[in-house]
């Protein structure tokens, strides 16, 4: 095969322009935070940091670090814990299982608009599901806003989401705890172990390569939530529930601040790069064998 | 006796978590086929008097351009990123080529990059080319942001194949091309449903390209539309669940019929090969 090395080169071709395409506009990014544009024109002049000091001097820069902060806390902890003890749960079981994890696997084909229109309805304090069903049972819900009030939204966003990842935790932690060898646990269920031990020392610390998918894309589903915000509260009550992808979209696309967007936008892509760039590294292990 | 409790408990709660996770879905298709004076009740895990498929079909009058634009887009870009994907994905796994592995690794750090952080500078880009709002140009877009996802996951099934099956072709005097389309393509068969079905599925979701990348309703996809009409048809629950319905419809079947695919393609595309 090695004599057809120039048309094996040719097949690379368009994957090759299309990932400089991408890298390019990342570099383009980059040099767009540091100029002066404003408005639809491009001004490319060079302004130092002075972007990123009128981003960090807002206000709502820090309170959108925050929200982002609290969605990696908040949707990946418990998401990764309970897919993890629903999974090791399953293993236990002789049937049934592939209906159930069908049963959690199946909001993740759905898209963050459909699930917000969704969970917008069920958070609707006059008339939504979760109200209507406390009402039901004789629960007073009139201080139950959820989506509309500053201090409960964004958890109760982080909520919605985490409905639709389990599933994918559930899956992958599945498929890990399957593949550990069958001796490992049976010999420490015959020395009387309990399910406690089992699944926190024995099988937890055997599956740590799908803690560190879950974990991963995890936090990157976290920027991509974008649509969620949009679709449920459009980052209200006030700025409760924005997060950066979302400040960077009011930016650039309503007061017209490239420069400012872009700064924005830098500042998700460190962020980004820190999770992505040793994850890729170790799943280029597992992946090539050239 | 102690294991058949813990068994009992654990099914239980597993149960109940089951049941937690599927009101939701019932009480969509249940609110979607009711009038609007039932909705007013509130009683929404009651299941409906009469189905009311009027819901649906005024829900879809709203959603079938986006519909429409959704399909030919999502198509032809799904068509596009597994072509150029599974090419790529042959061309770095069958060559020995020594930069594979660096080139490997920039692709799969484009897979997972969250493409927010790029949005301005596609709608730039597209700009520049005059292809905002056209067809032509979120096709553009799609293929651009998916294709190394391709690459990623048909490469991953490749590997799986034996090199000797190649070199075997190749001593019989196969062209790499015609390898690829007659013995490549239909032996990974399942590696490209896949992922074909990862490619469609998020492109088919998306919808911020959607709203930036569009203007007015000619080429906007159905995601937009649907977030359209939960704005414009506020507390009309009944209208909006048969609006997510219809647009969960195609994600919905694909996850049903070809569920392990999408599996198998998730494993592959985030590490687990």
């Amino acid at each position: 095969m090695r004599y057809y090395k120039f048309q094996g080169f040719a097949f690379l071709i368009p994957i090759l322009i299309i990932v400089s395409i991408f890298y390019g506009m990342i570099v383009w990014d980059l040099v767009a935070a540091f100029t002066h544009w404003q408005g639809l024109q491009p001004t490319w002049k060079f302004a130092g940091f002075y972007n990123f000091s009128r981003l960090f001097q807002l206000e709502r820069f820090w309170i959108n670090l925050r929200n982002n902060i609290l969605w990696l806390v908040f949707f990946i902890v418990p998401t990764v814990l309970v897919g993890f003890i629903t999974a090791y749960l399953l293993t236990n079981f002789k049937r049934g299982e592939t209906v159930l994890w069908q049963i959690f696997l199946f909001p993740m084909a759905l898209s963050f608009i459909i699930t917000g229109v969704l969970w917008a309805w069920m958070y609707d304090p006059s008339s939504g599901l979760i109200n209507s069903i406390l009402k039901m049972v004789g629960v007073n819900t009139s201080k139950f806003g959820w989506i509309a009030l500053p201090k409960t939204a964004i958890y109760c966003m982080i909520l919605s989401a985490f409905w639709q990842y389990l599933g994918f935790a559930l899956v992958i932690y599945l498929g890990a705890i399957k593949g550990i060898p069958y001796e490992m646990v049976e010999a420490a269920r015959v020395d009387g172990a309990s399910h406690f031990t089992i699944s926190f020392r024995i099988i937890f610390p055997n599956v740590g390569h799908a803690t560190l998918i879950c974990t991963t894309m995890l936090a990157i589903t976290t920027v991509k939530v974008f649509d969620l915000v949009w679709v449920m509260t459009r980052g209200g009550p006030g700025v409760s529930t924005e997060i950066l992808p979302y400040l960077m979209y009011r930016l650039t696309f309503e007061s017209r601040d490239i420069g400012m967007g872009t700064a924005t936008s830098i500042v998700i892509l460190i962020v980004s790069a820190i999770m992505v760039i040793p994850y890729s590294l170790w799943a280029l292990k597992k992946w090539v064998r050239i | 006796m102690k294991e058949k409790h813990f068994l009992l408990i654990s099914g239980f709660l597993i149960g109940i978590l089951a049941v937690v996770w599927m009101v939701p879905i019932y009480a969509l298709i249940s609110t979607s086929l009711k009038t609007q004076e039932e909705v007013a009740l509130q009683k929404y895990l009651s299941p409906p008097q009469k189905p009311q498929f009027s819901n649906y079909i005024k829900a879809f009058d709203v959603l079938k351009i986006g519909l429409r634009n959704s399909f030919i887009i999502s198509l032809t870009a799904t068509f596009l990123c597994i072509f150029i994907g599974s090419m790529a994905g042959y061309s770095l796994t069958g060559f020995n080529f020594r930069l594979a592995t660096p080139l490997f690794f920039l692709i799969v750090v484009v897979t997972f990059l969250p493409y927010h952080v790029i949005l301005i500078p596609i709608t730039q880009l597209l700009k520049t080319l005059g292809l905002l709002n056209t067809y032509a140009g979120l096709i553009l877009i799609y293929v651009i942001l998916n294709a190394p996802m391709a690459t990623v996951i048909t490469g991953t099934f490749f590997m799986k194949i034996p090199p000797e099956l190649e070199e075997a072709a190749i001593l019989d005097g196969c062209k790499p091309f015609r390898f690829y389309l007659k013995i490549l393509i239909p032996v990974s068969l399942p590696g490209l449903v896949s992922a074909t079905i990862l490619v469609f599925i998020q492109i088919y979701n998306e919808f911020l390209l959607g709203i930036v990348l569009t203007r007015g309703p000619d080429v906007k996809p159905v995601m937009p539309f649907l977030a359209e009409l939960k704005g414009s048809q506020i507390a009309q629950w009944h209208i909006q669940m048969a609006g997510a319905a219809i647009t969960s419809i195609i994600p919905v079947l694909v996850f049903i019929f070809l569920g392990r695919y999408f599996i198998s393609g998730l494993m592959a595309g985030y590490g687990k090969g």
